[in-house]
């Protein structure tokens, strides 16, 4: 989930969780709000009436009805009024929900009780206000307040996608450079143009640091390169004097053959130095890719190398060239390597009688090289490194350091191809060399 | 011949000039591109190789020096620094080949072959052994007119051999030299057993090859 849409809906949901508690609240909050409105103003119409009572006395109230009770309604009965004489010891003054019986109709009201005294008798004085009229105000309120509620989540969900996508595109920017970065060396590093503080160190903070990764990258390019001549000279003069050695006419046999097999191992050092070097410089983009390439030009050619090695131990080297592909902007010698360090690591790990095929194929429209074979196979958790310098397979007998199948990564990778490995431990290993059209 | 071996490590350039004095060619040695400037200015020389990486002097000036001091000399370069630039530049400005350190002996004394050969008009276009006729210009092999049928590896690796004439070469010599640049860490012996193996098979069918030779514990020769 995006930030943008994160940030949105937890407020949305806090806005919502705040409006359904206001909600539940409304009922219990405005029938508090209205009792205590209609409580005030029956405390006001009985200010009126009494003060009406002071200036004028009770009898004209009470001078028209039986069993001296005066009682008014008005014609909805929404509000009555009594007043009516009680014991002189009778007191009275609160407020209540009390049912009133109207016409044979029972209704509910907030009914005001007040005793007064007027010339020394007690009057209890009544003032009603029935209790539907106070909820159809308090539903209207009600109302009005959710209808208002609803319009202020969809305003406020509106303005924060708005706001929050304005405020974040920066950081969109970010990702989206991040995300077509495949090297640091190819890091856009123009700045961002953003008011927020945070986004421009971030944006500037990942410029810097891809500029230092280029730069260790380099560095340990630069390195291994250093090193790798360094090295070669001394391996250099040793060889030449061990290759003089063997020119003297009076060494014995046994001299001889050692001084064959420290040259043998000398030998081992050398490609070793020269495969870091070549690494390193494929990696440096130090190789020109100005050739047009037939793919099945180049496997051919592969083939006809190893044939006698695969036919000395008595495999069957299968060549499927189905498909045609030319690549343009490409080293074909390099690439030559590429197929060559993996058909012959595919016939080295093969036994006698074993098979080895080469096809070539379009899968998803993209060109593959497959090169199969049905070896020993690849234990899984082997897998993982096995384009990685120095990482021997488990098995003695395998005199290779490995780096073959690095030397074929990194040529893979300087050509946009990806390289898919598949295995099974007893039954064989397939590479698929996957074309990548939109490098 | 009379060659100048500009190194500046003294070990390689004194291996160096042991090697080739063995194959009577005369050598002098240049430690410092100083020394060698020198050296080019009086002398006449046959062959120069030539160290790039000189700690004070741009090799690449030293050749320019050497196509105005001495017109006839082969430059031979040898670096330690493979890089295609280098290669490319170095041919460029006039060496006849390149070397990349290290490097077989025989391959440097086989490169000064080649390059004298073409160089000097040393015309040994065709070797003779027995009834095979090995036709270096045409890269074919012929027994009694008949073309062998042999691969172009094939050619190459006996070529290789009858051009060190009488000279073991080991089976990392020869894998160098056919196949130098395949880029294959994982050098196998058998690899070149394989190849001798079937270059006797085809060339038996011709006529025999007993001339071939396998030298117990170091590798190949061509013996006549």
């Amino acid at each position: 989930m995006k930030l943008r849409h994160k940030l949105t809906l937890a407020n949305l949901l806090f806005k919502l969780g705040f409006v359904i508690l206001f909600m539940i609240a409304t009922p219990w909050l405005s029938e508090r709000i209205n009792l205590y409105q209609t409580d005030n103003e029956l405390i006001d119409k009985r200010e009126t009436v009494i003060s009406i009572i002071s200036e004028l006395g009770v009898e004209p109230f009470l001078l028209n009805e039986e069993n001296d009770v005066f009682g008014s309604y008005n014609i909805l009965k929404e509000e009555f009024i009594s007043i009516e004489p009680v014991h002189l010891d009778d007191f009275w003054n609160f407020i209540e929900v009390a049912k009133r019986s109207i016409d044979n109709e029972i209704i509910d009201y907030r009914v005001l009780n007040y005793s007064f005294l007027v010339d020394g008798e007690m009057f209890l004085l009544e003032i009603g206000k029935s209790l539907s009229s106070i909820k159809t105000t308090e539903s209207n309120i009600r109302r009005i307040t959710i209808g208002f509620l609803i319009l202020f989540l969809l305003i406020s969900v509106i303005f924060e996608m708005a706001y929050t996508g304005m405020l974040l595109r920066p950081l969109n920017t970010i990702i989206e450079k991040i995300k077509t970065t495949a090297n640091p060396s190819n890091y856009n590093k123009t700045p961002i143009t953003s008011s927020t503080f945070d986004f421009k160190v971030l944006d500037e903070t990942l410029s810097a640091l891809m500029t230092k990764t280029e730069e260790l990258i380099a560095r340990e390019r630069e390195i291994t390169q250093d090193i790798s001549h360094e090295l070669m000279t001394p391996v250099s003069i040793l060889r030449s004097k061990l290759e003089n050695l063997l020119t003297h006419n009076n060494i014995s046999e046994e001299t001889a053959e050692k001084t064959q097999e420290a040259l043998d191992t000398l030998h081992r050092l050398k490609t070793l130095i020269s495969s870091l070097l070549l690494i390193a410089r494929i990696e440096s983009r130090q190789y020109l890719k100005q050739d047009t390439v037939e793919i099945t030009e180049v496997l051919d050619e592969m083939i006809d190398e190893l044939l006698p090695l695969a036919e000395e131990k008595n495999i069957h080297f299968q060549r499927t060239l189905g498909a045609d592909h030319k690549i343009t902007n490409a080293n074909r010698t390099l690439l030559f390597s590429m197929f060559f360090n993996v058909a012959n690591n595919a016939i080295r790990h093969t036994p006698q009688n074993g098979s080895v095929s080469v096809l070539t194929t379009f899968e998803n429209r993209a060109f593959c090289v497959v090169i199969r074979d049905n070896g020993e196979g690849i234990s899984p958790e082997l897998l993982p490194q096995l384009f990685m310098r120095f990482k021997r397979k488990n098995n003695a007998d395998d005199d290779g350091s490995g780096i073959g199948l690095a030397i074929a990564k990194s040529i893979a990778d300087y050509h946009h191809i990806r390289i898919k490995v598949e295995s099974m431990p007893g039954e064989g290993t397939s590479f698929t060399f996957i074309f990548l059209q939109n490098p | 011949m009379n060659t100048l071996i500009v190194e500046d490590e003294k070990s390689l350039a004194n291996e160096i000039a042991e090697y080739l004095q063995k194959e009577n060619i005369i050598c002098d040695k240049a430690y410092t591109g100083i020394s060698a400037s020198e050296q080019i200015a009086v002398n006449q020389y046959d062959f120069i190789l030539l160290d790039l990486g000189l700690p004070d002097y741009d090799g690449l000036d030293l050749i320019n020096e050497i196509r105005k001091e001495q017109d006839d000399a082969a430059i031979i370069v040898i670096t330690a620094r493979g890089d295609v630039d280098d290669k490319v530049k170095g041919l460029d400005m006039g060496a006849d080949d390149y070397l990349a350190k290290p490097f077989a002996l025989i391959e440097l004394y086989s490169r000064m072959q080649a390059v004298a050969r073409r160089k000097f008009k040393i015309s040994t276009n065709e070797i003779r052994i027995d009834d095979f006729v090995i036709d270096l210009r045409s890269r074919k092999v012929l027994f009694k007119n008949e073309e062998a049928d042999i691969t172009r590896k094939q050619f190459d690796l006996l070529q290789y051999l009858v051009l060190n004439r009488n000279k073991a070469l080991s089976r990392i010599q020869l894998y160098e030299h056919v196949w130098g640049n395949l880029l294959d860490d994982q050098y196998d012996s058998n690899f070149i057993d394989v190849h001798i193996k079937n270059l006797r098979k085809k060339l038996s069918g011709y006529g025999q090859v007993e001339w071939l030779k396998t030298v117990r514990g170091v590798g190949y020769m061509a013996e006549y």
